[in-house]
């Protein structure tokens, strides 16, 4: 094994966490049953790892393969990275026949035209969902395998979601996509998070949505918020319509996992008891960062305690309804980059 | 063991003498066992109902408001930028603050002597403990060193008493015991023997902070506890830090709140130093018939408290007519600009000599509060 290849496999092992290292290990395959039963999993990490690089060793593995143990990894388990969502605009007749052969060459070939020195490997999820890492290299250097980047295109949709790519590849990246992809093209969906999944599921609006109904129907799997029964005869009409308001914005039962919003607000302060501050041309500048374990449970939550009032705000409703989570917002309305 | 009395302006006070502290060092771990029952015989009273009862649960009306710190004085401009090299010790770190009741019979020239003390009390204990963590490169075994050091300029009037900083060599940790600008009148109802530091700040490895409290505490009979700083502190904070506009720099004033929600929403609020800075002057002007325009001029003075709130209902209210969520439900955790950090736990970080007398001062004052006696 050369060096790139152990020093590859060492870090992998490192990060792998001993309870998935098993499963990934033998949806890898490239190790017989009998030596992937000589692995003893109980042991100290170095111990394991020493015994791991014999085996590969033993069966000839290279860089190449590692990189697929790597790949296996990351899918199964993508919500450790730093995510961006990118939207593909403008679909050409046949962008939404474009299957996973053709998508597989095409972007390959376009790559490669661009960036001459990049090492891509493309895999099919059972989930319709292409997975590719890249690995880039320039005209001095080898492709750098230490730091790859991921990106995940579901097929006949226009999202892709991206990460560890620097600016400067993303129009490189950004390019190549939209070639393979048949769409004219692409921009920054502004929604970036660690989970994929969360991501994905608000962008495609995989979770409960709640629609207005002129009858309003107790939702099954509302928090219950236990209170005096006097005050809740009292306030239950009240407390019904700010739930199903709640329910409408951030949807239904459980939500996708999104930690994080920010707002960069540059709007005049308005209805200050201040004239001076009152006149003033400029916009007060400030940013809003929400952050919290699911953000859109506890929105949904303080919409439905009265804590943010109903209706709810665009401001807020927008991370949902647009399927965003970094917003500039102008006097002359968000601005859409 | 002599008995003696003393008499103070607001009630008799009994106790028992301890024996002198100068007495060779002991190896026993035991602490002395009479500590909390020579507290509860006491019948002085405590700093919190001499100001007020309830005094850390927000703006309290009428009667107590009245007692409370309404005004505090900011350094005026450019004078206030000059930091002695002792001072610049406390700058720059974070630091976790308790508070500290008097401590008997501390004596400012006798430091080099509560050195040695502190540094084999360590020294006993850790052997004691069993050799402690295994602290790489520290050479534990060889004789530790601990230095106290005055740390000039800091005391504010003449009932204050120096600031002390506690350094053991070549230990990851320092701490220091401060009191500044504390209420004179509290001073001097204080029985003779007893020197008032109530703010200790410590940071670094958390080992030794137990063993320093454990000796300070045998040593002269007091007691340590977590100060927390309350919202309303850090609304103070978060104004007085924004008055000073020569050193905003280009850092953010940021604030943080904790809304009641599941799971709990923390909401982060940065505005640009300069739009603060407006802000901040819009509702000072009103306030004050201010003859002269000039904006260097405002940096002086005393700041009241209606100017702290108005500063931060105009920060609320700019978020809720964007965001229709109330700020208020929440509790306000952390204030930081470029002057400093202060968080609810209680963890400061002064990052500037320029307001540290100002924030200490306010910090004394919640040490002197949340203090039992």
């Amino acid at each position: 094994m050369d060096d790139l290849a152990r020093s590859l496999l060492q870090r992998l092992i490192r990060r792998i966490p001993r309870q998935v290292l098993k499963t990934t290990l033998s949806k890898w395959a490239r190790l017989s049953l009998q030596q992937e039963e000589s692995l003893d999993f109980t042991q100290p990490k170095f111990v394991l790892m020493e015994h791991l690089l014999a085996l590969c060793a033993e069966n000839g593995l290279g860089v190449k393969h590692i990189t697929e143990l790597e790949m296996i990894y990351v899918i199964d388990n993508p919500n450790q990275r730093k995510w961006n969502a990118y939207q593909l605009l403008e679909p050409r007749d046949d962008a939404l026949s474009v299957e996973m052969i053709h998508f597989k060459e095409q972007f390959k070939v376009h790559l490669v035209a661009l960036i001459r020195h990049v090492s891509i490997k493309i895999k099919k999820h059972t989930d319709e969902a292409v997975w590719i890492r890249l690995a880039w290299g320039d005209s001095l250097s080898r492709p750098n395998h230490l730091k790859p980047s991921y990106v995940v295109h579901h097929l006949q949709t226009p999202y892709v979601f991206v990460t560890n790519v620097t600016s400067k590849r993303m129009t490189l990246l950004n390019q190549a996509l939209v070639l393979a992809t048949r769409y004219s093209s692409i921009k920054d969906a502004n929604l970036s998070g660690r989970k994929l999944t969360a991501i994905r599921d608000l962008l495609m609006k995989q979770y409960q949505q709640v629609f207005p109904s002129k009858h309003l129907q107790p939702l099954g799997e509302k928090n219950q918020i236990i209170s005096n029964p006097q005050v809740e005869y009292e306030q239950n009409e009240q407390s019904e319509s700010r739930l199903q308001m709640a329910c409408e914005v951030f949807g239904g039962g459980a939500l996708p996992e999104l930690q994080t919003a920010i707002y960069k607000l540059e709007t005049k302060l308005k209805d200050n008891p201040n004239k001076s501050m009152t006149g003033r041309e400029q916009p007060f500048r400030c940013v809003v960062k929400f952050a919290s374990t699911n953000i859109l449970e506890s929105l949904r939550h303080g919409a439905m305690t009265g804590i943010a009032s109903t209706p709810v705000t665009p401001l807020l409703s927008s991370i949902t309804q647009k399927g965003r989570n970094h917003f500039v917002i102008t006097d002359k309305g968000p601005s859409s980059q | 063991m002599s008995l003696s009395t003393c008499r103070c302006s607001e009630a008799l006070w009994m106790r028992m003498d301890p024996p002198p502290t100068s007495q060779p060092f002991s190896t026993s771990a035991v602490r002395t066992p009479l500590l909390a029952q020579r507290r509860s015989r006491s019948s002085r009273q405590s700093y919190r109902s001499y100001v007020g009862t309830a005094s850390h649960l927000g703006y309290t009306p009428g009667f107590t408001k009245r007692r409370l710190t309404t005004s505090r004085l900011a350094p005026r401009g450019r004078t206030a930028d000059e930091v002695s090299p002792a001072q610049l010790a406390l700058l720059a770190r974070e630091w976790q603050l308790s508070y500290v009741t008097p401590l008997y019979r501390f004596r400012h020239g006798q430091l080099k002597t509560y050195a040695r003390q502190l540094a084999a009390f360590v020294q006993s204990e850790k052997q004691q403990q069993g050799g402690g963590p295994v602290e790489a490169g520290a050479g534990m075994e060889s004789t530790l060193k601990v230095s106290f050091t005055l740390v000039a300029g800091m005391a504010q009037t003449e009932a204050d008493a120096d600031t002390v900083f506690i350094q053991p060599h070549k230990a990851l940790w320092s701490g220091w015991l401060a009191c500044v600008g504390g209420d004179p009148d509290y001073m001097r109802s204080l029985p003779e023997d007893f020197v008032c530091l109530p703010l200790f700040c410590r940071g670094g490895a958390a080992w030794l902070s137990p063993l320093v409290e454990a000796w300070f505490c045998r040593t002269f009979d007091c007691c340590f506890g977590p100060l927390e700083i309350n919202a309303v502190s850090l609304q103070w904070l978060a104004a007085l830090w924004t008055n000073c506009r020569a050193q905003a720099g280009v850092q953010p004033l940021k604030l943080v709140w904790s809304l009641p929600v599941e799971p709990p929403l923390e909401v982060t609020y940065a505005v640009h130093p300069q739009d603060a800075w407006e802000l901040w002057r819009s509702v000072r002007r009103p306030l004050r018939e201010r003859v002269d325009e000039e904006e260097d001029e405002d940096e002086d003075g005393s700041v009241g408290i209606e100017e702290v709130e108005g500063f931060i209902k105009g920060l609320q209210s700019h978020f809720y007519r964007h965001f229709r969520l109330e700020l208020s439900a929440g509790q306000l955790t952390q204030v930081s600009t470029a002057l400093g950090s202060a968080k609810h736990g209680g963890r400061l970080k002064i990052s500037n000599g320029s307001y540290m007398v100002t924030t200490l001062t306010l910090l004394t004052e919640c040490a002197l509060l949340k203090m039992p006696v």
